[in-house]
C-alpha cells in the first residue's frame, strides 16, 4: 500500500504549550483523508506542520516520499495548499488572479489559459471574472481560493477548512469537484468542522484532540466501534401511561412525549423487542416506528468527551 | 522560469497600476515646476561643489533622489498586503523560499528604483540640461544611487511591515518616517544656509546622501565626500538590508 503522507512522532509546541503531542499519521495515496478535531485541537497546527511552513519540534515528517523536514522545498513543489484564512491579491481581477498564479507554479501560458477557463466554469466564476477580489463577497472570494490551487498540478492537495463562507450550492460543488479530482489520483487531506462534509468525502478520518490523535479508521468503521448506541422513535396515539409501562426495561434511556417514544439504547434490538410485546400486550398500536443511525458528529462529540473526561481523569 | 523572476513579476503586476505610475510622474512634476519655479525667487542659485546651479535644476535632480525612496515605500506595501490578506503564507507553502520572496523584494524596488529615476531624469532634463556635466561616472553613480538607496529605503519601509500589526499603525509610522526623510533632506534645499541643527540633522538621513550622488553623477562632481556618502549609503543599505531579511525570516507563520 503507497502512502503519501508518513507521520511519525511529530510534535510542535510553543514554550510550554504542546500543540501537536507525537501524532503518528499515515495517508494512503489517491484516497480523501478527513482530519478533524474541535477548535484548538491541533489541526491547523498539523496542517502547517505538514506542508512545512513551520517546523517540527521533534518526529518524523515523509510527504510523497520526500523527508519534509531535510527537503521541504522539494515538497512543496508536489503539493497543493488551501489555508484556513483568506489569501487574495485585493487588485487583481479574479481571472488575472488565477492566471498569475499559474504563472507563479510555472505553468504553462497556454495550459494557464485552459485551466483558467475551466476553473471559471466549474467553480462558478464566470460572471465575476472581470471583477477585482477586493469588490467581491467573502464566500465568492473563497471560491476563487480554492479555484486557484487548481491551477498547477500536484499530487496532494491540503485543504484547511475549504467550505467556510460557501453557500450549500457551492460547498456541494466542491465537495463533487474534489471527488473527481480524487479519481484522476490526486491525494486529499482535507479538514473541516462539518460532519456531514467528512461523511460525504472521505475515505478515512482521524479525530484530533488536545494534540493528539484519538481515533483514525474509516466513517463506517469508526460508527462500528464507536457508534453501538442507537435511537429508536416510535410514534403511537397519545397514552397516559406509557413510561410506567415501559419504565422495567434495562439497557436503555426512555424517553415520551406528545406520543413519541424515544429509546436510546446500545443493545437495540433487544430493547426493541420488549417494547413492543409490552405494546401489544396493552393493545397500544404502533403508528410509526424508525431506526435513526448513528451520524459521524454523534460519533465525533462522544470520542471527543471521552478523550476529555479521560484526560482530566488521569490529570487528577 | 526562475522562481524569483515569477515573483517579481507578480510582484510588479499586483503594485503597478495605472494610480500609482501617474502619481509617480505627476507628484513629482509638481514638486519640479511648480516649486521649483515659485521657489526661485526666494532660492535663486544653489551652491553645489565648484559650482552654482539654478533652483530648479537643483530640485529637479533632488526629485530623483525622492522618487527612488517614494517608490520603494511599495516594498513595505506588498510585505505589508501580503502579510494582510494572506499571501505571504500562501507563497511560503508554493514552490518558493523566504530567501526568494525576500530577494523578489529586493529587485521589484530595485527595478521600481530604476524606472523612477529614469522617469525623472526625462521629465526634469529640460530644467537642468544647461548644466549637466556627463562624463564617465555618471552613469554609474546614478545607477548606484538608485540601486542602493532602493535597496536602503525599500528594506527599511519592510522593517516597519514587519513590526506593525494595524494597518492606521503601519500607515502613520511609514508616513512620517518618510516624510521625515523628505523634508529634513537636501533633496528640496540646500543644506548651507539652514540653522545649523537642521542642516546636521540633513546628514542623519540617508535621503542626503542619495541626492548628493545623483547630482555628483549628473552635474560631474566627484570628491571625496561624495565618495564617503556613497560608502555610508552602501554600509546603510546592507545593513538595513539584512535587518529586514532576518526579521522577515523570523515572521511567525
Amino acid at each position: 500500500m503507497l502512502y503519501c503522507i508518513e507521520a511519525r512522532s511529530l510534535l510542535k509546541s510553543y514554550g510550554n504549550f504542546t500543540a501537536v503531542d507525537g501524532i503518528d499519521l499515515r495517508v494512503q495515496s489517491g484516497k480523501i483523508f478527513g482530519f478533524l478535531g474541535p477548535n484548538g485541537a491541533g489541526k491547523t497546527t498539523t496542517m502547517k506542520l505538514l506542508t512545512t511552513l513551520i517546523p517540527p519540534t521533534g518526529g518524523q515528517m515523509n510527504i510523497l516520499g520526500i523527508d519534509a523536514i531535510k527537503s521541504p522545498l522539494e515538497v512543496r513543489k508536489k503539493i497543493g495548499v488551501v489555508l484556513q484564512q483568506p489569501s487574495y491579491e485585493p487588485t487583481l481581477s479574479v481571472e488575472k488572479s488565477l492566471e498569475k498564479y499559474g504563472m507563479m507554479w510555472n505553468v504553462e501560458k497556454k495550459i494557464r489559459k485552459e485551466r483558467v477557463e475551466e476553473l471559471l466554469s466549474a467553480f462558478d466564476l464566470v460572471e465575476i471574472r472581470k471583477k477585482k477580489n477586493d469588490d467581491i463577497s467573502i464566500g465568492q472570494r473563497r471560491r476563487v481560493q480554492v479555484a486557484r490551487e487548481f491551477m498547477h498540478d500536484m499530487e496532494l492537495l491540503f485543504l484547511d477548512e475549504p467550505t467556510v463562507g460557501l453557500d450549500p450550492s457551492a460547498r456541494r460543488g466542491l465537495l463533487d469537484y474534489i471527488k473527481v479530482k480524487v479519481k484522476d489520483g490526486l491525494t486529499i487531506f482535507f479538514t473541516t468542522h462539518i460532519l456531514e462534509e467528512a461523511e460525504y468525502l472521505c475515505d478515512d478520518i482521524a479525530i484530533i484532540n488536545k494534540g493528539k490523535i484519538i481515533a483514525v479508521d474509516t466513517p463506517e468503521d469508526l460508527k462500528n466501534k464507536f457508534g453501538r448506541e442507537k435511537t429508536i422513535k416510535i410514534h403511537i396515539s397519545e397514552q397516559k401511561n406509557v413510561s410506567a409501562l415501559l419504565s422495567e426495561i434495562q439497557d436503555c434511556k426512555i424517553e415520551y412525549n406528545s406520543g413519541i417514544i424515544t429509546v436510546h439504547s446500545n443493545k437495540s434490538e433487544l430493547v426493541l423487542q420488549n417494547i413492543l410485546q409490552i405494546l401489544a400486550s396493552n393493545h397500544i398500536p404502533v403508528e410509526d416506528l424508525s431506526v435513526v443511525p448513528t451520524s459521524l458528529e454523534e460519533i465525533f462529540l462522544s470520542v471527543v468527551k471521552n478523550s476529555n473526561a479521560s484526560n482530566n481523569s488521569s490529570g487528577q | 522560469m526562475h522562481p524569483i523572476i515569477r515573483l517579481v513579476n507578480r510582484n510588479l503586476t499586483i503594485s503597478l497600476n495605472m494610480g500609482f505610475v501617474i502619481w509617480q510622474i505627476i507628484f513629482p512634476l509638481i514638486y519640479i515646476f511648480v516649486a521649483g519655479f515659485a521657489y526661485t525667487a526666494l532660492i535663486h542659485q544653489v551652491p553645489f561643489g565648484n559650482k552654482t546651479l539654478d533652483y530648479p535644476a537643483f530640485i529637479a535632480t533632488g526629485m530623483i533622489g525622492f522618487n527612488i525612496m517614494n517608490s520603494t515605500l511599495i516594498s513595505g506595501i506588498i510585505i505589508w498586503n501580503d502579510r494582510r490578506h494572506g499571501m505571504f503564507e500562501q507563497i511560503l507553502v508554493g514552490p518558493f523560499t523566504r530567501a526568494q520572496y525576500i530577494l523578489s523584494n529586493v529587485y521589484t524596488i530595485g527595478i521600481i528604483g530604476l524606472v523612477s529615476a529614469s522617469m525623472i531624469t526625462a521629465v526634469g532634463y529640460p530644467l537642468f540640461f544647461k548644466q549637466v556635466e556627463f562624463n564617465i561616472l555618471t552613469v554609474p553613480l546614478v545607477i548606484f544611487a538608485s540601486i542602493t538607496g532602493a535597496i536602503l529605503f525599500g528594506s527599511i519601509a519592510s522593517i516597519i511591515s514587519t513590526r506593525l500589526k494595524s494597518s492606521e499603525g503601519f500607515n502613520v509610522v511609514i508616513n512620517t518616517v518618510f516624510l521625515f526623510f523628505a523634508f529634513v533632506s537636501t533633496a528640496f534645499y540646500p543644506a548651507q544656509g539652514a540653522p545649523p541643527i537642521l542642516s546636521t540633522a540633513f546628514y542623519f538621513n540617508p535621503l542626503t546622501y542619495l541626492v548628493d550622488v545623483v547630482r555628483a553623477g549628473i552635474f560631474g562632481y566627484f570628491n571625496d565626500l561624495v565618495a564617503t556618502e556613497m560608502i555610508v549609503l552602501g554600509v546603510g543599505a546592507v545593513i538595513l538590508f539584512l535587518i529586514a531579511t532576518k526579521l522577515l525570516s523570523k515572521l511567525e507563520l
